[in-house]
């Protein structure tokens, strides 16, 4: 997948990227509108990741000028203001989706995957890791095609660590994942514990490697190399 | 009191106090102009006669039926020639008093010196008064109606630019970009207190808008660092790290997440503060409540706490619908989380009011003072204290009352959608003021 990152912050920046090249996407930074406008005239990208405050301008011109190019990547605004006009506004002005600063990587990675679902691989919704099938339209999970009995959380959780394998996931980021706003609320985390316990044990019943260790201190990973 | 009332009560009142002096005034002039009056006719009437003896004439035409006194003296005459005596007595016979005004001439008519008397009674100083006293009572009458009338009629016209001043100052808000707007007036007093209070609201947009910019940016402006504090975490928790390592990031990552907590609960306030959630239309406020409780589950769940509900149904509110989630999410989220493991939680939804009651140790600071931002009853505790704030504050803009109760070991949260008979007190001030 090949990303433009259009964002005025050189070190988030570059840890979006450093992030996104571990995936084995390739992606080119834009600080400002004028390197992006031209970016975009010359090359195509699968997704656009845009921030919305930029030295020369607004993300909200971006979005314009991309409508009226015909561009068909993805958007992705990425905004320090959570205002919620902002965010309707970019979603009409043809964004895909839309996260706040403070973000996870992995989060921005899962929805960066979902646009590029949805957009690029034409609706595709299996997202298939060796004998694990997760369907992204019936938010069925299959292990070894026979049906995976989990909650939507459950779903939503797996689905998570599929897309964002090898990493490690915090406590913080499954949270903000899966409960979204209201993450603020839930002031510790051992409900994301109780979550991938009963995951992982769904998981096992269904014969299926259990991918996902716990890293200790931190959080949690889906290692590929476990058999 | 009204403006125009006291006004016209102090003037009523001075001119009370300055009649009486002016009726004094007038009386002792009127007694000595007409004193001199009849002086100067006496006098003038004593040297007719002196005259006409003079003239060897008898002069019977003037003293005949006159009270005059035609003496000789044999006294050297007196320096002045005319002397005027004054008299005030009772008359014995009339049993009342008199007021006696004599005139005594001095005359050389050939070798024989005369006296020529001539007096007369003339008006007393009391009939005067007595005279006076119906007519200013009568001119007290008239000028009060007539001070009360005009100050009324004219009103109307004198206060017309302070009364638009008025109306426009009470429709004026800080929040709207409009300038104050104000009629010109001829009146010097009121152009003053016009430029004053444009100069005024001028500066306080002014520094409103500038405070208001310094926290939007302020707190948008962490956002960036944090995000990139929290990026470079997480891809340093990727790389080669052992177990003490791996232990400080997550209390990195656990420090950054209150922060960036603390962060946008101060942006909402300050968003609520600043009123911009507009409300378009109505909300059915029990299918709010649901979706919360939904979302909740899991915790209440995992910490074994039974919750009975009961909530009516078609429950519309005029609220913004993230105002309505962010308020039900913070009063649930309080009562999950200063629960007891197994504990209970209660929640009603009437067409009046919704509460929540939750077990739970008892407070340890008096449960008004919770409101308050970054008040805990347990300081060790996770929480950061903003989330009752956030309440108190939604309950605010959207005009409802909340109370926060504790009895027989239950917390007992209420907000009421309809304040109790205050509906009207704004509205009163405001038409007393504007009637001026």
């Amino acid at each position: 997948m090949k990303v433009l990152i259009v964002e005025d912050n050189k070190e988030l920046a570059s840890g979006i990227s450093d992030y996104l090249n571990g995936e084995k996407y390739i992606s080119e930074l834009a600080y400002d509108v004028e390197t992006a406008r031209e970016k975009l005239s010359l090359f195509t990208y699968d997704c656009i990741l845009l921030d919305i405050m930029l030295p020369d301008g607004n993300g909200m011109e971006l979005l314009n000028f991309i409508r009226q190019e015909n561009i068909s990547s993805g958007v992705l605004i990425i905004s320090a203001k959570d205002a919620l006009d902002d965010k309707v506004n970019g979603l009409e002005r043809g964004a895909d989706d839309y996260v706040t600063k403070p973000f996870h990587l992995p989060e921005l990675h899962a929805r960066l995957r979902a646009i590029y679902r949805r957009k690029k691989l034409d609706g595709n919704n299996l997202v298939v890791f060796n004998e694990i099938e997760l369907n992204t339209d019936t938010m069925e999970a299959l292990i070894n095609n026979s049906l995976l009995d989990v909650t939507r959380k459950e779903f939503d959780l797996l689905l998570y660590f599929v897309v964002n394998k090898n990493r490690v996931l915090s406590r913080q980021a499954i949270a903000a994942h899966l409960w979204g706003d209201y993450t603020d609320n839930l002031a510790n985390f051992d409900f994301v514990y109780q979550h991938v316990k009963n995951l992982r044990k769904k998981i096992s019943a269904a014969e299926g490697v259990d991918y996902i260790e716990t890293v200790y201190g931190l959080g949690y990973k889906f290692n590929t190399s476990k058999t | 009191m009204k403006l125009l009332n006291k006004i016209t009560l102090w003037f009523i009142g001075i001119v009370f106090l300055v009649t009486p002096v002016t009726m004094v005034i007038s009386r002792n002039n009127i007694k000595r102009h007409l004193d001199d009056a009849e002086v100067a006719r006496m006098t003038a009437v004593n040297d007719r006669v002196a005259q006409q003896m003079m003239a060897g004439e008898k002069p019977d035409r003037y003293t005949h039926g006159r009270p005059i006194a035609i003496t000789t003296v044999a006294d050297p005459l007196p320096e002045k020639k005319v002397i005027v005596t004054k008299d005030n007595f009772v008359a014995e016979d009339l049993g009342k008093k008199e007021c006696r005004i004599t005139v005594d001439s001095w005359y050389k008519i050939g070798d024989q010196q005369y006296k020529i008397s001539s007096y007369n009674y003339v008006i007393k100083s009391e009939e005067i008064f007595r005279g006076m006293l119906s007519t200013v009572v009568w001119k007290m009458l008239l000028m009060i109606f007539a001070v009360s009338v005009t100050a009324r009629l004219l009103s109307g016209k004198i206060f017309s630019p302070l009364r638009r001043t008025m109306k426009a100052i009470h429709s004026f808000d800080l929040k709207q970009k409009n300038k104050l707007q104000l009629a010109e007036t001829s009146t010097t007093e009121f152009k003053e207190l016009n430029v004053f209070l444009t100069k005024m609201t001028d500066k306080a947009m002014e520094d409103y808008a500038a405070v208001k910019e310094f926290s939007e940016n302020a707190s948008h402006e962490l956002q960036t660092p944090l995000a990139v504090i929290r990026s470079k975490i997480e891809l340093l928790s990727e790389t080669n790290i052992d177990s003490v390592q791996a232990a400080l990031l997550g209390d990195m990552q656990n420090a950054i997440e209150k922060l960036s907590h603390i962060n946008r609960s101060l942006i909402l306030l300050t968003k609520l503060e600043n009123q911009e959630f507009k409300v378009t239309e109505s909300l059915k406020f029990c299918r709010v409540v649901k979706d919360v409780i939904a979302t909740y589950e899991d915790w209440i769940t995992m910490r074994e706490i039974a919750i009975t509900t009961n909530l009516d149904k078609n429950i519309p509110l005029n609220i913004h619908p993230a105002l309505a989630e962010m308020l039900i999410s913070n009063l649930l989220s309080n009562a999950i989380r200063h629960n007891r493991d197994g504990g209970q939680i209660k929640m009603v939804l009437t067409h009046r009011e919704l509460s929540i009651s939750n077990t739970g140790i008892p407070p340890q600071i008096p449960t008004c003072e919770l409101f308050q931002r970054f008040k805990k009853s347990n300081q060790s505790n996770d929480s950061i204290g903003l989330g009752l704030a956030i309440v108190k504050q939604i309950c605010e803009v959207n005009g409802y009352d909340v109370d926060y109760n504790y009895a027989d070991g239950w917390h007992k949260i209420q907000v009421c959608f309809y304040k109790k008979q205050t509906v009207n007190s704004d509205a009163l001030p405001v038409a007393a003021a504007v009637a001026v």
